[in-house]
């Protein structure tokens, strides 16, 4: 019943998280309408940051075209302290504590079997290569407070106990089950002041 | 707590209809098969769980022709007025407001209408495989343990990511798989052991009431009824994991766990599940039920509503009148299709027909 190009945009546009067949039929019927000055402000805009943006060689966050992320470029920042997140907007999160002035490694994602989600998916290699190098003493884990998010700290603390650094995890006192990206500051903060190093049960 | 009055459109057979019970005593509703009797029953049941106790689906529930039921309920809780209604679409979402409040889990169901349901289909518990005794033993917890709720989601989690991982290996355990394997033997063992635990402790508490069950139904043929947490682990469910690795591996599925363990019945000692007649199957499992029942009024400190559907088929003459004349106190809803015990007379009775005719 549409044309082919609206179709077109009404399918890429469903295919975003969050937004169901109605949501992605309003979206394209209100582009429709828009100036085509402002169309091509956003198809650009979408372009650019594909072509502009990167992840930081350092951290995996991102960054931009080839640069470091604002926080590994900031030279003020510890760098024997890494807090290690599964996804870039958990910086964001931890940031607004203002409690914690190292830097980051973002995962991608966390351990998720059912997802086809192992190790190799996430940047847990280039996680251990940073430690030598930048002489990193102390890594907190702060995967989200739920079952896929446990695992991955408890996997990540066995890989890096062995290789004599402090690892710690948040306290508990989040909301379980949730993700960081909604635990308000204060809660956040707690939990990172309040973090407990990691240690081999067997 | 009692129902007060229930509104029925477009559920089942009932395009409209209004069901009014007594509150406190027992109420039944009398009427040859298939009229809707057990849809009365089935109805109240989910208000207070969010599901069929049949089974069903809501495509089956919701009238043909309609694409929503709509089930409202008047109970009094503990002296306040409570007004339950739910929404049921066909397909899509549903709703229930509890004093026009939405509904956001089980839980807030079950703490606004707490129902007890004994059904014919319950003679697998004693019969069947231990999947239904298993769900018996988790039901239960739900409701007593507030803890029980986000242990069985954990558990049920961490199993369904273990055994993702035990599929992707294809029986070979490198040396990266197993340090994956390692994590999930963790969280499903650290879950898991806390679900065996809750289970142990409610066959523990549960035991006593279903034995005081069965010999007050039994009456004569009264016989010791022992309850025996079979767990599929030896020692602790976290060692056992990872002594199961190999096999596990080998096999792509968790082969200990909770969800591998049983519940064994025993009546003097018999297996109930092949040893007894059917009569003490049925008996069993009506006293399973009541079992629960009687730790749930504790846990709450009033009785749920009790739905027994069916009840007089499943039970010979002489235990009909025991079950009837020993109810729990509290709101008891029956369904019969067969002439009641001269003693029930006393109870409200509910003629289905009138229902159906009701256009109210
Ligand atoms: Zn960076």
């Amino acid at each position: 019943m549409y044309t082919p190009p609206l179709r077109n945009l009404v399918d890429e546009l469903g295919r975003l998280p969050g937004i169901g067949p109605k949501s992605a039929q309003r979206l394209a019927f209100h582009l429709l309408k828009v100036p085509r000055d402002d169309a091509e402000r956003l198809a650009r805009a979408i372009v650019e940051m594909k072509d502009r943006t990167t992840l930081c060689r350092v951290c995996c966050n991102v960054a931009d075209g080839g640069a470091l992320c604002p926080v590994c470029a900031d030279d003020r920042r510890d760098t024997t302290t890494v807090c290690v997140v599964e996804d870039p907007r958990d910086i964001v999160a931890v940031e607004k504590t203002g409690q914690f002035h190292g830097r980051y490694h973002v995962l991608h994602g966390a351990l998720n079997p059912l997802e086809g989600i192992g190790p190799e998916e996430l940047k847990v290699r280039e996680l251990l290569a940073r430690i030598e190098p930048e002489g990193v003493a102390e890594v907190i884990l702060c995967t989200n407070p739920n079952l896929e998010g446990e695992a991955t700290a408890m996997y990540l603390a066995r890989l890096l106990s062995p290789l004599g650094l402090e690892v710690t995890r948040i306290a508990s006192g989040l909301p379980v089950g949730g993700d960081l990206e909604y635990a308000d500051e204060l809660t956040l903060g707690r939990a990172l002041e309040g973090r407990r190093s990691v240690r081999e049960e067997n | 707590m009692g129902l007060l009055r229930l509104d029925l459109s477009s559920f089942r057979i009932f395009a409209s209809t209004v069901f009014e019970p007594d509150p406190g005593a027992t109420t039944v509703i009398v009427g040859p098969n298939g009229t809707g009797k057990t849809s009365i029953l089935e109805a109240v049941g989910y208000l207070g769980t969010g599901r069929s106790f049949r089974g069903s689906t809501r495509e089956a529930m919701v009238s043909q022709g309609a694409s929503h039921a709509l089930l409202r309920a008047w109970l009094e809780v503990g002296g306040r007025e409570v007004q339950i209604e739910a929404e049921m679409a066909k397909v899509g979402r549903s709703k229930v407001l509890i004093n026009r409040q939405p509904a956001r889990s089980r839980r807030d169901l079950a703490e606004a209408v707490a129902v007890s349901t004994f059904s014919p289909e319950d003679l697998v518990v004693v019969r069947g495989g231990p999947a239904g005794r298993r769900d018996l033993l988790d039901d239960a917890l739900s409701l007593l343990q507030p803890s029980a709720g986000g242990i069985l989601e954990d558990v049920d989690r961490a199993l369904r990511q273990r055994s993702a991982l035990l599929r992707q290996c294809r029986g070979r355990l490198s040396s990266e798989a197993e340090a994956t394997l390692e994590v999930w033997d963790d969280r499903l063992g650290g879950a898991g052991q806390k679900l065996i635990e809750l289970r142990r402790g409610l066959c523990h508490s549960l035991e006593a009431e279903v034995e005081r069950a069965y010999q007050s139904l039994a009456g004569d043929d009264a016989q010791r009824v022992q309850m025996h947490y079979q767990c599929s682990a030896e020692g602790g469910l976290l060692d056992a994991l990872r002594r199961a690795r190999v096999e596990d591996v080998r096999r792509g599925v968790s082969t200990v766990g909770p969800h591998r363990d049983d519940l064994q019945l025993t009546l003097n000692g018999r297996e109930a599940r092949s040893q007894a007649s059917q009569g003490e199957q049925r008996c069993l499992a009506l006293s399973l039920r009541l079992g629960v029942h009687r730790l749930v009024t504790a846990q709450l400190g009033h009785p749920p509503i009790l739905l027994l559907d069916d009840v007089f088929s499943e039970l010979d003459p002489e235990r009909s009148l025991r079950l009837i004349t020993e109810l729990p106190p509290g709101q008891t809803l029956i369904t019969s299709a067969v002439p009641l015990p001269r003693q029930v007379e006393a109870a409200s009775v509910v003629d289905i027909a009138q229902l159906r005719g009701h256009h109210g």
